[in-house]
């Protein structure tokens, strides 16, 4: 069947994009009769002709009772009132939601692609600030340094100061175990000296040595006495 | 030629031909066939609406495994909906208070559910001619009751369909003289 029907497909297969849909439907006099029927009959009969046939056809049904009103009619009549009376008062709101219907389909669809236009904007943005903080990370990178390079010059200059202390303290011992050799040298020869000399003076040089301060004192309290 | 109230029963003729068919085809002249745009006009917007609201009535207490019932389902119930709803139009005829298109359609879908059941799951299915709790001496009583109900349900549901309509239509046709 799919290849009989070939011959048939006259217009040419092409599944995107469609055609889009006509903005209105086809013309329609009283709801039921396309306004095409009234356009044919024009030429002919004028304006009336499709009244005058309508009219006709019904009052010929109904004489010869080829149409035979029964209860049905009368039913018929009132589901047609209702009918039209329902779609008069609620057409457009059905009309209304079946429009909402595909205006909240296309607008998912369009939501869709707004949001991932959105987010692709985001991410530009956030892209551009990235580069800008790398361009900043020149200053950061050279503050760093720097402290780095104050850091080692403290460190540096401290153990200086310590080898220097260090240093210092052993000098200073150095020195001082000389200068207390020295003393010691010192104090030792002057009570070597100091002992030898009281040993060396014997008893008798003792007695000369006081009988001369006495002759001298004695020499003395006499100039004495003649000042006072 | 004079109605009587039952002359919407009886099954259209025309010169010897049966229109029987016709009756039964003329709902799908209703519903157009959807094309390929995502975007249809007002009609086909509402009644693919419609569609997807009963199919989802239909499928939602159902898990993965049972939505292959959903399209015999939602056209069956689409079909029935029209054909009913159309029926209470004048000088309308509806096939199904016609006794044989019910049986057609009830033992067939009937049967398939009964066969389904008892080869997919045959402890299952059969587990369920006996109603949990009954006490133990009603127990064989019990099992031939449900198993008489189990025959019997093409045939009630089929002239459950057939009684309704023929009883709504004849009701509304007196209410409305």
């Amino acid at each position: 069947v799919l290849h009989t029907t070939r011959a048939l497909h006259t217009a040419q297969q092409r599944l995107a994009p469609l055609p889009p849909l006509p903005e209105k439907g086809g013309e329609v006099r009283y709801g039921l009769i396309p306004e095409e029927f009234f356009q044919f009959l024009y030429p002919k009969t004028g304006v009336t002709g499709p009244y005058m046939l309508g009219t006709g056809l019904l009052l010929y049904f109904l004489s010869k009772e080829i149409y035979v009103i029964n209860h049905e009619t009368v039913a018929a009549a009132c589901i047609l009132s209702v009918i039209i009376y329902g779609i008069k008062k609620y057409g457009s709101d059905v009309a209304a939601f079946a429009d909402k219907l595909n205006e909240e389909k296309v607008a998912k669809a369009l939501s869709v692609k707004n949001e991932a236009i959105k987010d692709l904007e985001t991410a530009i943005e956030q892209e551009k600030k990235e580069q800008w903080r790398v361009e900043g990370c020149k200053y950061l990178f050279d503050s760093k340094r720097n402290n780095v390079a104050m850091l080692l010059e403290t460190n540096y200059r401290e153990r200086l100061l310590t080898v220097y202390n260090e240093v210092k303290k052993r000098l200073d011992y150095q020195v001082a175990m000389q200068n207390l050799k020295r003393q010691k040298e010192q104090d030792h020869m002057i009570q070597w000296v100091e002992r030898n000399v009281a040993q060396s003076i014997t008893p008798q040089q003792q007695k000369e040595s006081i009988a001369k301060c006495i002759l001298d004192l004695k020499a003395l309290s006499k100039t004495a006495q003649a000042a006072v | 030629m004079n109605l009587s109230f039952f002359d919407q029963f009886t099954s259209p003729y025309l010169l010897g031909i049966p229109l029987i068919l016709l009756s039964v085809l003329f709902p799908a002249l209703l519903f157009p066939t959807p094309n390929n745009r995502w975007v249809t006009n007002r009609l086909s917007t509402l009644q693919l609406w419609l569609l997807n609201l009963i199919t989802k009535q239909l499928m939602i207490p159902l898990n993965k495994k049972g939505h292959k019932w959903a399209l015999i389902l939602t056209s069956l119930m689409i079909l029935l909906l029209t054909i009913n709803l159309l029926g209470l139009l004048p000088y309308t005829f509806t096939p199904t208070t016609q006794l044989p298109m019910n049986m057609a359609l009830a033992f067939p879908l009937w049967l398939a559910t009964l066969l389904t059941g008892l080869r997919n799951q045959p402890t299952t299915s059969l587990g369920h001619l006996l109603p949990e709790g009954t006490p133990t001496p009603l127990i064989p009583a019990l099992i031939m009751i449900e198993t008489a109900s189990l025959l019997i349900r093409p045939l009630a549901l089929g002239v459950r369909l057939t009684a309704n309509l023929t009883a709504g239509h004849l009701l509304i046709q007196l209410i409305s003289t």
